[in-house]
C-alpha cells in the first residue's frame, strides 16, 4: 500500500467498511424483493454507484485485489441496471460472495487475515457466467414521444433504459420545467425530488440554458409519472413550475418486445427505497453467520454528542464520590484506632483520583474536533460573498488543525459567518477604491486560530478601511451610549468596542462604515454563551483584527473555589493568573477606582460581594482578603474575595430559563454535600467593571 | 377550569393523566398546602415529587421571588418563594417547610411552601372563580375550590412561569 499516512488509511478502512455495511443492507433489501418477485431499480443504481466508488478508492490506495474484484463486479451491476442482465437467485448469491469476500479482503489490508485470493478467484470466473449480456435493448425508447431530440440524444444509457421501462408499464411522460435560485438550487432540487417520488420516477434533469436571469437555473425535469399531470402540479404547488405531459405521437407503434429488460412494476419509493429504512439487522438475513464477512473492520464509531454529555455528568458525580472519599480519608487520619484502614482508604483514593482524571481527559479528548470543519464553510461563504458585492477577496486560512470542543464548533459557526460577512461587505473596499489608496486590487482575510493555555484564539483580520473610532464615538453620542464627559476618559479600545453595543449603528450618518456593528452585538453575546470574549482592534486605513478568545471545553473547568460575603463562588481557573494576598496598604484609589501596582502594571481591583450587591453586615471581617487575578482578552482585573477554598474540576451546568437573565454567572454546580456553587461568568463580569465604572469606590468603601 | 390551572408543556399532560388517576372527569385531586399562611391547592398532576427543605443557595442579583438554586440528585432547581413573589407573609423555616418540583417547560422549578396538609378532591362544581373573592382577584388564584371540608385558592402557575421566563 502506498504510504498515504496512517491517517488516511484509517479514513480510508472506515470509509470501505461503511460501503460494505451498505451494500449488505441494501443487498438484503433487495433479495428480500427478488423472492416476491420484484425489484427496485434505483436499489440497483444504488449498489452500482457504492461498487463504483469502491473500485475508485480501493484504486487509489493500492488494494488491487479489491479493485480488480470491484471493477468485474460493476460491469455486472450495470448490465442489471441496464436491463441487459437479469437479477436471478444466482446473481444475488454472487453479490452476496463479493460483500463477503470485500470483508475478508479489508481485513487481509490491515494485516489481519490472509488474502482470499483463491475465493476472489472462483468469484470472478462466477461473475463470468452470470454477467454474460443477453441481447441488448432496442434503442430509441423516446422516440414514440414529443422530447426534444437534443434532450434524448444526452440520455445516459441506464435513464434511457428506465425510460423505456417505465413506458412499457404504462406510465406517461411528463415533462416539469422549473427555475431555481443559484444559491438554494441543492435543497430546492432536493425537495422537488422528494414531492415527485410518490407520483412516479425521475427519469432525467437538465438545464435548459435559457431563462434570461443569471441568479437562477432553469431545469427541464422528465418524469415518468404514475398521477395525472394536474396531481404532479399540485404536487409541487408552486408558481414556477410548469408540469405538461407528452403525447405519444400518434402513428408511433406499441412496442411489442422488451428485450430480456425485468419487468419493473411502478414503485412505491416511500416504503422500500428510503434511506432510513433499515429494519434489516444482520442476524436475520442471509448473511448470519458467516461472522469473516461481518466482523467490522473499521476502528471509528460516531456517537452522538449526548452520549458524550452523559458520561460527563457520570464523571462528574463520581468527582463528587472522590470528594467524599478524600472527606473520609480526612476523618480516618485523625482516628488512631482506624490508622491502619486510613493508609487503605488513602491508597485507594489516590489511584481513584488518577483514574477519574484519565477518564475525564479521555472523554474530552473525544469530544475534541479540529475548527477546520467550521473553516471549510467560511471558505465557500467568501467566495459567494466576494462575489455577490464584487469584491475580490482571499482568504487565508491558519492552524485549521486547532482543536476544541464540538459544540463550541457548532456554535461557532454563525458568528464567524457575520464576522466576515461584514469583512467582506463593509471592511474590504471596492476594486477601484482599493487601487486609489495603493491596495492590491484583491483583498485579504486572515483566519488564524491558535491555542494559547487552556484557551483557543481565532482572529479575523481583513486588510479593508479599518473604522473610524471618531465616527464611532458620534455615533455613541447620538445614541446615547455615552456622554461628552465620558467619552473624553475612553480610549480608542473602549471606543471601538461600542460596536458590540445591542442597537449600535453609524448607519445614520454617511460615514463609510455605515452598517458595521449591525448585528455585532449578536456575535457578542453568541460568543460570550459560549464563556468567550470578542475584542476589536482597528487602523483606519488598514484593516481590522476581530479576536474571539474562547475555553477549549464547556463540559468540565477547573475551578478555584472561594468565598465573597459568606458566599461560595467557583473562578474558572482559564481566566485565572494568579492569586495573592492583598496588602491594604499596596491599594491606592485613583480618580475614585481602587488599584494596586502588580508586576509594574496597574491592576484594577472589585471587590467581588459589593459587585454582587451582597449585604457584607452579617459576615464577619476576614482578617486577611485575597486578590484573584483574572483577565480575558486583553482586560484585566483583580477581584478582592474573603477566603480561598481550593481547587477543583466540576462539571458545569447551565442556569434555567428564569435564571437566564441574571448577569455574572456562567453556570453552577454541585460541590458536594449538596451544595450549588455558582460558576462566575469572568468575561461578562469584566466587562461590566471596565465598560460600567464599576469599581469606582462607593463612599462606605472600607480598605 | 381544572384545565386553566395547568402551565403549558409537560405539566399540562400530567394534569389531565392527574385527572384520569382522580377518577371521573367531573373532578380532580388537588394537593392543599399553605403559603404565608394562606391556603392553597394545586392538582396533583402537575406536581413532580414533595421534597424536606434543601440546602439552597442564593443567587445574587436574581428576581426577589428566586429563592436561589438547589442540587436534587445532582440535577439543578431553581427555586421560587412565591410568598415573597406575592408579598404574603414568610414564617421563618421551619421543618414543616417543603419544596413542590414542578416541571416549569425547559427547567425544573421548584415551589416554597410553609407546609403540605393534604390531597383532596374537588367535583368541578365545587370549583367556583377567584371573582367570589371580590375587588381584583390576585393573577396567581385562578379559582375558589370549595367542599364541606376545606376552603382553598387554586394557584394558577402560569403566571408565575411566564413571570420567571
Amino acid at each position: 500500500m502506498p504510504d498515504l499516512g496512517d491517517k488516511a488509511r484509517e479514513d480510508f478502512f472506515s470509509e470501505a467498511q461503511e460501503i460494505i455495511d451498505a451494500l449488505s443492507g441494501d443487498l438484503l433489501r433487495l433479495e428480500d424483493l427478488v423472492r416476491r418477485g420484484e425489484t427496485d431499480a434505483e436499489l440497483v443504481n444504488d449498489l452500482f454507484r457504492a461498487v463504483h466508488t469502491m473500485k475508485g478508492l480501493s484504486g487509489l490506495f493500492g488494494v488491487a485485489i479489491m479493485s480488480g474484484l470491484s471493477h468485474e463486479l460493476e460491469e455486472l451491476l450495470d448490465d442489471l441496471r441496464l436491463g441487459r442482465a437479469e437479477l436471478t437467485p444466482s446473481v444475488m448469491d454472487v453479490l452476496f460472495r463479493a460483500v463477503e469476500l470485500y470483508g475478508r479482503i479489508l481485513l487481509a489490508a490491515r494485516g489481519e487475515g490472509p488474502e482470499p485470493e483463491d475465493e476472489v478467484r472462483e468469484l470472478l470466473a462466477a461473475l463470468a457466467q452470470v454477467g454474460d449480456p443477453g441481447p441488448a435493448a432496442s434503442p430509441a425508447a423516446g422516440s414514440q414521444y414529443e422530447i426534444d431530440p437534443g434532450v434524448l440524444g444526452v440520455l445516459t444509457e441506464y435513464e434511457e433504459h428506465r425510460l423505456r421501462v417505465s413506458l412499457q408499464s404504462g406510465t406517461r411522460l411528463c415533462r416539469i420545467q422549473v427555475s431555481f435560485p443559484l444559491a438554494t438550487i441543492d435543497t430546492a432540487l432536493e425537495e422537488l425530488k422528494d414531492r415527485a417520488r410518490p407520483h412516479g420516477e425521475i427519469i432525467t434533469y437538465l438545464p435548459t440554458g435559457d431563462g434570461g436571469d443569471p441568479d437562477a437555473v432553469e431545469l427541464e425535469i422528465l418524469i415518468a409519472s404514475k398521477s395525472e399531470p394536474e396531481a404532479l402540479a399540485r404536487a409541487f404547488a408552486s408558481s414556477n413550475v410548469v408540469v405538461e405531459e407528452l403525447k405519444k405521437r400518434a402513428a408511433a407503434p406499441e412496442r411489442a418486445s422488451a428485450g430480456r429488460a425485468p419487468e419493473v412494476p411502478a414503485r412505491e419509493h416511500p416504503e422500500v427505497a428510503s434511506p432510513e429504512h433499515d429494519e434489516l439487522s444482520a442476524g436475520d438475513g442471509p448473511l448470519a453467520g458467516r461472522d469473516v464477512a461481518l466482523r467490522s473492520v473499521s476502528q471509528t464509531v460516531r456517537v452522538d454528542i449526548r452520549r458524550l454529555d452523559h458520561l460527563m455528568n457520570i464523571v462528574g458525580e463520581l468527582a463528587i464520590v472522590r470528594g467524599q472519599v478524600a472527606r473520609l480519608a480526612e476523618r480516618t487520619r485523625s482516628t488512631p484506632a482506624l490508622r491502619e484502614i486510613n493508609a487503605e482508604v488513602q491508597r485507594l483514593h489516590r489511584a481513584f483520583d488518577r483514574h477519574l482524571t484519565q477518564m475525564q481527559d479521555g472523554i474530552l479528548e473525544v469530544r475534541m474536533v479540529p475548527l477546520g470543519q467550521v473553516f471549510e464553510k467560511l471558505a465557500r461563504a467568501v467566495r459567494q460573498i466576494s462575489r455577490e458585492v464584487d469584491k475580490p477577496t482571499n482568504l487565508v486560512v491558519t492552524g485549521a488543525e486547532t482543536e476544541i470542543d464540538k459544540l463550541i464548533v457548532e456554535e461557532l459557526s454563525d458568528p464567524l459567518m457575520h464576522m466576515i460577512r461584514n469583512a467582506i461587505d463593509h471592511g474590504i473596499e471596492s476594486r477601484n477604491g482599493r487601487m486609489a489608496v495603493g491596495k492590491p486590487a484583491v483583498g485579504t482575510i486572515a483566519l488564524n486560530a491558535f491555542q494559547k493555555g487552556n484557551q483557543v484564539v481565532i482572529e479575523v483580520e481583513d486588510d479593508g478601511r479599518g473604522i473610524d473610532p471618531a465616527a464611532v464615538l458620534a455615533a455613541a453620542l447620538r445614541l446615547g451610549f455615552t456622554t461628552a464627559d465620558d467619552a473624553a476618559q475612553l480610549g480608542e479600545k473602549e471606543v471601538l468596542s461600542f460596536v458590540f453595543a445591542a442597537g449600535f449603528t453609524t448607519r445614520s450618518e454617511a460615514t463609510l462604515l455605515s452598517g458595521r456593528g449591525v448585528g455585532m452585538d449578536v456575535v457578542k453575546t453568541n460568543i460570550s454563551r459560549l464563556g468567550g470574549v470578542v475584542d476589536v482592534a482597528s487602523d483606519l486605513g488598514i484593516g481590522t483584527k476581530m479576536t474571539i478568545t474562547l475555553p477549549i471545553t464547556l463540559a468540565i473547568i477547573s475551578v478555584l473555589v472561594l468565598e465573597a460575603g459568606g458566599r461560595t463562588f467557583c473562578m474558572p481557573l482559564a481566566n485565572m493568573e494568579e492569586a495573592i494576598f492583598l496588602e491594604p496598604r499596596d491599594v491606592r484609589v485613583v480618580e475614585g477606582r481602587e488599584v494596586m501596582t502588580q508586576r509594574g502594571a496597574t491592576l484594577p481591583l472589585v471587590r467581588l460581594a459589593r459587585l454582587f450587591g451582597i449585604d457584607e453586615s452579617q459576615t464577619a471581617e476576614p482578617a486577611r482578603r485575597y486578590v484573584v487575578i483574572v483577565s480575558v482578552g486583553s482586560k484585566r482585573v483583580g477581584f478582592v474575595v474573603d477566603k480561598l477554598l481550593g481547587q477543583q474540576d466540576i462539571v458545569i451546568k447551565a442556569l434555567g430559563r428564569s435564571l437566564r437573565g441574571v448577569r455574572g454567572f456562567a453556570g453552577a454546580t454541585e460541590l458536594g454535600d449538596q451544595r450549588v456553587g455558582l460558576v462566575i461568568d469572568v468575561g461578562a463580569l469584566l466587562d461590566e467593571v471596565v465598560t460600567s465604572g464599576e469599581t469606582r469606590l462607593l463612599p462606605e468603601a472600607r480598605l | 377550569m381544572s384545565r386553566d390551572l395547568a402551565p403549558r408543556g409537560h405539566a399540562h399532560v400530567e394534569a389531565r393523566e392527574g385527572l384520569a388517576v382522580g377518577g371521573d372527569a367531573r373532578g380532580a385531586d388537588y394537593l392543599l398546602f399553605s403559603l404565608g399562611g394562606d391556603p392553597y391547592a394545586l392538582p396533583i398532576g402537575v406536581i413532580t415529587e414533595i421534597l424536606k427543605p434543601l440546602p439552597i443557595t442564593e443567587v445574587p442579583r436574581a428576581p426577589k421571588g428566586i429563592a436561589g438554586l438547589a442540587s436534587v440528585r445532582g440535577r439543578l432547581v431553581t427555586v421560587l418563594d412565591l410568598r415573597r413573589r406575592f408579598g404574603l407573609a414568610e414564617p421563618g423555616r421551619d421543618k414543616r417547610l417543603r419544596i413542590l418540583l414542578v416541571d416549569g417547560g425547559d427547567e425544573t422549578l421548584g415551589l416554597l411552601v410553609d407546609e403540605v396538609r393534604g390531597v383532596q378532591r374537588f367535583e368541578d362544581a365545587e370549583i367556583e372563580p377567584p371573582h367570589v373573592l371580590g375587588g381584583e382577584p390576585p393573577p396567581h388564584v385562578s379559582g375558589i375550590a370549595r367542599n364541606k371540608n376545606v376552603w382553598c385558592m387554586l394557584l394558577d402557575l402560569r403566571p408565575v412561569l411566564e413571570a420567571s421566563a
